[in-house]
């Protein structure tokens, strides 16, 4: 919270000095000082259309809300380099000593699109409607902690205070993030209909000129399945420029052509159609490799930039109280050792991703290097090790089928249930099902319809209805990569227990789940880092979920295409550029 | 014939019922709903699920549901989509037209193709000609649709590396996907027609490979059996030309059972042009559909089936009314 307080009070002189806008720094983009030009299309691509344009009722990624909604006025922002928080359209904000209390204070040169200023109230408003009931936005959830509301409060003529009714790191990006929504349209609406009125306005049939955003291209036109089109905001650049002081962004317009399917868009970019692309596989980039090499496209590809934020695991089931034999197993951290051993991360990586994924041990995705605990237990390839394990358990007979046996007869065979048509879940599980059959375990995969598997794994109860399942997540965050509903033993994704009367079965997951509080509520970054690190080495060493690997995300970009991050600042959290800062060579 | 026509009208209300309601039991076979995908994500509470789930009536039972549905439907109204929350004829309006444009193209270009062919193969029975024909349609039966795009496109590829080569000519000579160029919206009406017309020709020619090969065999077969029939032969006799004799009178008989036909492509206007439209990103009916289903946004699939049932039956009402006009045999009491 120190260094808070100190890069607060620094920018917090500087801004009063002047009504200084927001700097884009030069350390954020490859090209030199004075390089970038202005004019220019970036033609980019999104493989489904947007559902609306009104940012309350949004309930997914949405192209259009991206770049026009979540591209606006945000209190705070981060830069490709760092973690930390900056000021954006907040002038300074302070924090006080217990982390309860923010006060920001918002810039004045901040303009709709439509010309009308940004004020207190556009904030206020927003955050009246997200917190609505009726209104039923997306951004609900987030302002409760604990069942208990943050508050949002006007103070003095140009700042806000929020007051959040217990210290946790996870809101702090809840303030970070919150946005203006036009007080002087849909706050008027919203105050003469209603939640209803305000949930039916801005549809995608509404003419996009009726819609105003703060953001640095604005959308002007919509064709459905076809394209959308942003045009720059002239009154961006009024309070956004880079260190020479020119006026951002540099490009004038910013397109989206709507792909059925990332086929269609990779022919799109062999074409010359589109100026970036992110391949899915190695497969994607060989073909545009070949395509750079026969001079098609002059391109730059950047392969195996870093691990996505997304696993593919495995989790035994904890309840299954109708056979206990089973039930003692999954629940006996040496077995899932032992099936971690099982696990061949290198096979996996190599003939499942063709060498373009990352070996995973704990719940943090590689990709949140600050965050990764290096020096966990890892229970890699080792099926001498796993035998070892299970004959520690009393399966140290084969019977004639291979079988690994106990004393009373009883045969380790398991059903690993995973999602019928996810091509490399049903890869890994087929992988982990060879390796553990050499030694003795009778894996038989099972690939379910995929809600049907979600169903099984989401049940609760004493008994639930499967074995194991291979499956992966998403998601994570910068500030606290441990999930809500994951870690603590009432989570609805705690999935390996989910007997909810009974709580937490074991010490380790009580003790990760205190320590999941207790690392919320540490607002100090390494502190928390601190927290973290401990709960990754319980999850290492109980294995509650054996994660598998990570697949590595790939950028490719024609070379006409500049301002990209510089190469050590390319990854799936920060993706390959400062839209802002993005220029066309001419 | 009036008195017919309302007949026939009365007959659809129960196909109808009995159409979507099998619909709409099947999609209730289908485990999990909309919302099951959603509780994956680590953010989302379980109430703000069962929230939603009561906001789109899911937690009713399946009856309450259909009734509900279907007295819309009755009303005029298709439902709300889930997903994109608006209405589900807003949904499914533009890729229904979009889906029309290339197929109304593929039709024509089939008709412009196969029956000269059909005609051909069948004056010419046995020729090189003929055979020649025959091979070329029955590749285009056997090669799926979505494959035979991604050949076409390879080859436009290829030919633009060997133009390069041999003339330095840089460019595609037709688009690989999209239905519009990327400065559509600058274009002037003509050119946007054009560039449309475009960007349809490959898909559109794809689409009218598939019924060519059926098309241009039963033309010929019906062609062959009329130049074989008596009247023929005395027009012939009458020293009417070849041209006459083949056009005038024996494609006009050989193409009853065609304009029979004509009431199927009805349903099959909006139907789509199936997997191209996915490969060569044609923002038309099969994606649309596609997405829902994958996304179990059901009342935009229901919408979907609704629609082409309903045109479904009126195809089949023109296709009977239609054979009453050319088919001096046929007549409704």
């Amino acid at each position: 919270m120190k260094r808070y307080l100190v890069t607060v009070t620094v920018l917090a002189l500087a801004s009063l000095a002047l009504a200084e806008p927001f700097v884009w720094l030069n350390a954020w983009t490859t090209a030199a000082p004075g390089e970038a030009v202005y004019g220019g299309t970036f033609r980019d691509y999104d493989t489904s259309d947007p559902r609306t344009f009104n940012p309350f009722v949004s309930a997914e990624q949405n192209a259009l809300l991206d770049l026009a909604d979540t591209g606006g006025a945000s209190l705070l922002t981060r830069g490709p380099d760092s973690d930390e928080w900056l000021p954006y359209a907040a002038e300074s904000f302070t924090v006080s000593e217990d982390g309860l209390v923010v006060e920001v204070v918002l810039r004045d040169n901040i303009k709709w699109s439509d010309g009308t200023p940004v004020t207190v109230q556009d904030y206020l408003f927003r955050y009246q409607a997200e917190t609505d009931p009726e209104v039923q936005s997306n951004g609900f959830d987030g302002w409760f902690i604990e069942d208990e509301p943050i508050l949002l409060e006007q103070v003095g003529e140009n700042g806000l205070r929020f007051t959040f009714p217990v210290a946790d790191r996870t809101a702090f990006f809840k303030l970070a993030i919150h946005r203006p929504s036009p007080d002087h349209i849909l706050g008027e609406l919203y105050r003469e209909g209603g939640a209803e009125a305000l949930r039916g306005a801005w549809g995608t049939e509404t003419p996009l000129s009726e819609t105003v955003w703060t953001s640095p291209w604005i959308p002007t036109a919509y064709t459905p399945g076809e394209r959308l089109v942003f045009e720059r905001n002239p009154t961006f650049g009024e309070w956004n420029v880079d260190e020479q002081g020119n006026a951002l962004p540099y490009l004038d317009t910013y397109t989206i052509l709507l792909v059925e399917s990332g086929d269609a868009a990779l022919n799109l970019y062999l074409a010359g159609e589109l100026d970036a692309f992110s391949p899915r596989t190695l497969d994607d980039i060989g073909v545009i490799n070949v395509a750079v090499q026969n001079g098609d496209i002059d391109a730059t590809v950047i392969e195996n930039a870093s691990p996505v934020a997304s696993s593919q695991f495995i989790v035994f089931n904890w309840n299954k109280a109708s056979d206990p034999v089973k039930e003692g197993l999954f629940r006996a951290s040496e077995f899932r050792q032992a099936m971690s051993h099982l696990v061949d991360r290198e096979a996996i990586t190599e003939l499942v991703y063709g060498g373009a994924a990352s070996p995973m041990w704990t719940s943090v995705y590689q990709v949140y290097t600050f965050w990764v605990n290096e020096d966990t237990a890892k229970f890699g390839y080792d099926p001498e090790a796993a035998t070892e394990l299970l004959a520690g358990l009393g399966f140290d007979q084969k019977n004639a089928d291979g079988v690994l046996t106990d004393g009373e007869g009883n045969a380790l065979a398991i059903t690993l249930a995973t999602n019928a048509g996810n091509t490399q879940r049903e890869q890994i599980a087929q992988i982990f099902a060879d390796s553990a059959r050499e030694s003795g375990v009778d894996v038989e995969v099972q690939a379910l319809d995929f809600n049907l598997l979600v169903d099984q794994l989401l049940s609760t109860g004493p008994d639930r209805p499967f074995d194991a399942i291979l499956i992966g997540l998403r998601g994570g965050s910068r500030d606290w990569p441990f999930g809500a509903s994951v870690v603590p033993c009432d989570g609805n994704l705690h999935m390996y227990n989910q007997d909810l009367d009974a709580g937490c079965l074991t010490s380790e997951e009580q003790e990760a789940e205190e320590l999941y509080v207790q690392g919320r509520k540490t607002l100090d970054t390494q502190a928390a880092r601190e927290i973290g690190l401990e709960i990754q080495r319980i999850e290492a060493e109980l294995q509650p979920i054996i994660y598998t690997v990570s697949p590595n995300g790939h950028y490719s970009w024609l070379t006409s295409l500049r301002g990209e991050h510089p190469s050590e600042f390319v990854n799936a959290i920060v993706g390959s550029r400062e839209l802002v800062l993005t220029f066309k060579a001419e | 014939m009036l008195p017919f026509i309302i007949r026939r009208f009365f007959h659809l209300i129960p196909t109808f019922i009995g159409a979507t309601l099998l619909a709409f039991v099947i999609s209730q076979l289908v485990p999990g709903d909309f919302l099951t995908q959603k509780a994956l994500e680590p953010d989302v509470r379980p109430e703000t699920i069962d929230r939603l789930r009561q906001q789109f009536g899911l937690d009713l039972p399946w009856p309450v549901q259909y009734g509900k549905w279907i007295w819309n439907i009755v009303r005029g109204d298709l439902g709300m989509s889930f997903d994109s929350n608006q209405p589900v004829i807003n949904v499914v309006r533009r890729p229904i037209q979009n889906s029309m444009y290339l197929v109304i193209l593929s039709i024509v270009l089939l008709y412009a193709v196969a029956i000269p062919l059909g005609v051909y193969s069948a004056v010419r029975q046995y020729s090189i000609g003929d055979q020649v024909v025959s091979v070329v349609s029955y590749f285009g039966l056997a090669i799926p649709n979505f494959f035979f795009a991604q050949v076409l496109i390879l080859g436009i590829f290829v030919t633009r590396s060997w133009t390069r080569e041999a003339f330095g000519f840089n460019e595609l000579l037709l688009p690989v996907a999209q239905m519009t160029s990327s400065n559509y919206l600058d274009l002037s009406p003509l050119r946007k027609f054009l560039d449309i017309l475009w960007h349809m020709l490959m898909p559109a020619f794809v689409v009218a490979t598939a019924g060519m090969a059926g098309f241009t065999r039963v033309l010929r077969a019906q062609m062959l059996e009329v130049l074989g029939s008596d009247f023929i032969r005395t027009a012939r006799a009458k020293g009417l030309g070849h041209q006459t004799v083949t056009y005038k009178h024996a494609l006009r008989n050989a193409v009853i059972p065609f304009i029979a036909g004509i009431g199927g492509l009805l349903p099959g206007l909006i139907g789509g042009a199936g997997l191209v439209e996915v490969v060569v990103s044609w923002p038309g009916i099969t994606p649309t559909f596609l997405q829902a289903l994958s996304r179990q946004d059901i009342y935009v699939v229901l919408g979907l089936l609704v629609v082409s049932s309903i045109l479904l039956m009126i195809g089949n009402l023109i296709s009977d009314l239609l054979l009453a006009v050319v088919d001096p045999r046929i007549r409704y009491h």
